[in-house]
């Protein structure tokens, strides 16, 4: 069982080590112009046609970050919103069909990078995929740990009161801006082994982060 | 066109995981320092799901579980609780997550949902094997001193 979850990790690796992040870009699919490579979405420029988003493109690149878990976020919003004024399928609705068709993967190939890059979480867990480490599976078995997070569990199970939404709320904020800032020790020391326990403790704490919104939505 | 409507029925019959996750067996907490009382605590760290499970002498008393985590979690951990009841210790431990799988039909993105309720009986019955051999102990001591 955990050697086939193992395998088809495995495979989903070697097909994204297969391909590098930056191909030689094929000619225009309008014109048959060559293309110079290039990170973003490109456009033809002898006839100005949208070209398709590369296959699994490295969305540091992509966003204009480097490749490190510290990231500016200002920065990164920048650019997410000038990459959609220029792709958005809002823009496109005069274009050929096959324009439409790229500006919509580009668009929403965008919005991914932005949330992947934008959460401590999901960067860090895509920083170890790009990395080659393997994402923890194993079941974990930290007493004490676990223990704080049934805990927590278990006062949000109970009937809703705002003093106690508000105390979880402070404590999940603590917890998370910690294991951040731990991670990020960890990356700068390159203990990969590290960031993904790390990472693996931050999964129960967004978990939490998400139950405690959604019983603070009135229902 | 009634062997279509057939297959449709079939398709939206409640299978045991619906069962198991709207109607849980054995949801509960023990005293986990309780001397008879193993408790098995186990997290996933890819999907972010607790579960504890305890075991404990006698049916009677039963063998509560709390998860919290996606519904497949939920009635694995249930079905487990379901399984472990009138079993000796060594019967229990022949549990495997595949036959709790199997009997729930989990998909394969869930498999590892029958694979923590499967570490949690493990982990509580472990508990309380250390717990009977430590109680042991010291009867030993109390008899000799």
């Amino acid at each position: 069982m955990r050697a086939a979850l193992r395998r088809s990790w495995l495979v989903r690796r070697a097909l994204r080590e297969a391909a590098p992040g930056r191909a030689p870009a094929p000619p225009c699919w309008s014109c048959g112009v060559a293309l110079p490579s290039s990170d973003g979405p490109c456009f033809c420029p002898a006839c100005q046609a949208l070209q398709p988003p590369a296959p699994r493109p490295d969305l540091f690149r992509l966003m204009d970050c480097d490749r490190s878990f510290r990231i500016d976020a200002e920065q990164l919003q920048r650019r997410f919103r000038s990459l959609q004024q220029a792709v958005h399928p809002d823009r496109f609705g005069q274009r050929p069909p096959k324009e439409q068709y790229y500006s919509e993967q580009h668009s929403s190939l965008i919005n991914k990078a932005y949330k992947t890059l934008l959460s401590p979480l999901s960067r860090g867990l895509y920083l170890l995929e790009l990395r080659g480490v393997e994402p923890a599976q194993e079941t974990d078995c930290d007493a004490t740990f676990l223990t704080e997070i049934m805990e927590i569990n278990e006062k949000l199970a109970e009937p809703k009161s705002e003093d106690v939404l508000e105390e979880i709320e402070t404590l999940i904020k603590v917890k998370q801006e910690e294991l951040t800032r731990e991670v990020t020790a960890a990356f700068e020391r390159d203990d990969l082994q590290e960031a993904k326990k790390l990472l693996a403790k931050m999964k129960y704490f967004a978990n939490l982060e998400d139950k405690l919104k959604a019983k603070k939505i009135p229902s | 066109m009634a062997a279509l409507r057939a297959a449709g029925a079939a398709l939206l019959r409640p299978g045991p995981v619906v069962d198991h996750y709207e109607n849980p067996r054995n949801v509960g907490s023990l005293d986990r320092n309780a001397k008879n009382v193993g408790t098995g605590l186990v997290g996933a760290p890819a999907c972010g799901d607790v579960m504890k499970l305890q075991v404990t002498l006698g049916t009677h008393r039963g063998r509560p579980f709390k998860t919290f985590g996606c519904g497949s979690a939920i009635a694995s951990s249930s079905l487990a609780t379901e399984w472990v009841k009138g079993k000796t210790v060594d019967e229990a431990l022949k549990i495997k997550n595949t036959d709790i799988a199997k009997e729930l039909c989990l998909p394969p993105v869930k498999l590892h949902c029958s694979m923590l309720a499967e570490d949690a009986i493990k982990a509580a019955l472990a508990d309380y094997k250390l717990k009977q051999d430590a109680n042991k102990e010291s009867d030993k001591k109390a008899d000799n001193a």
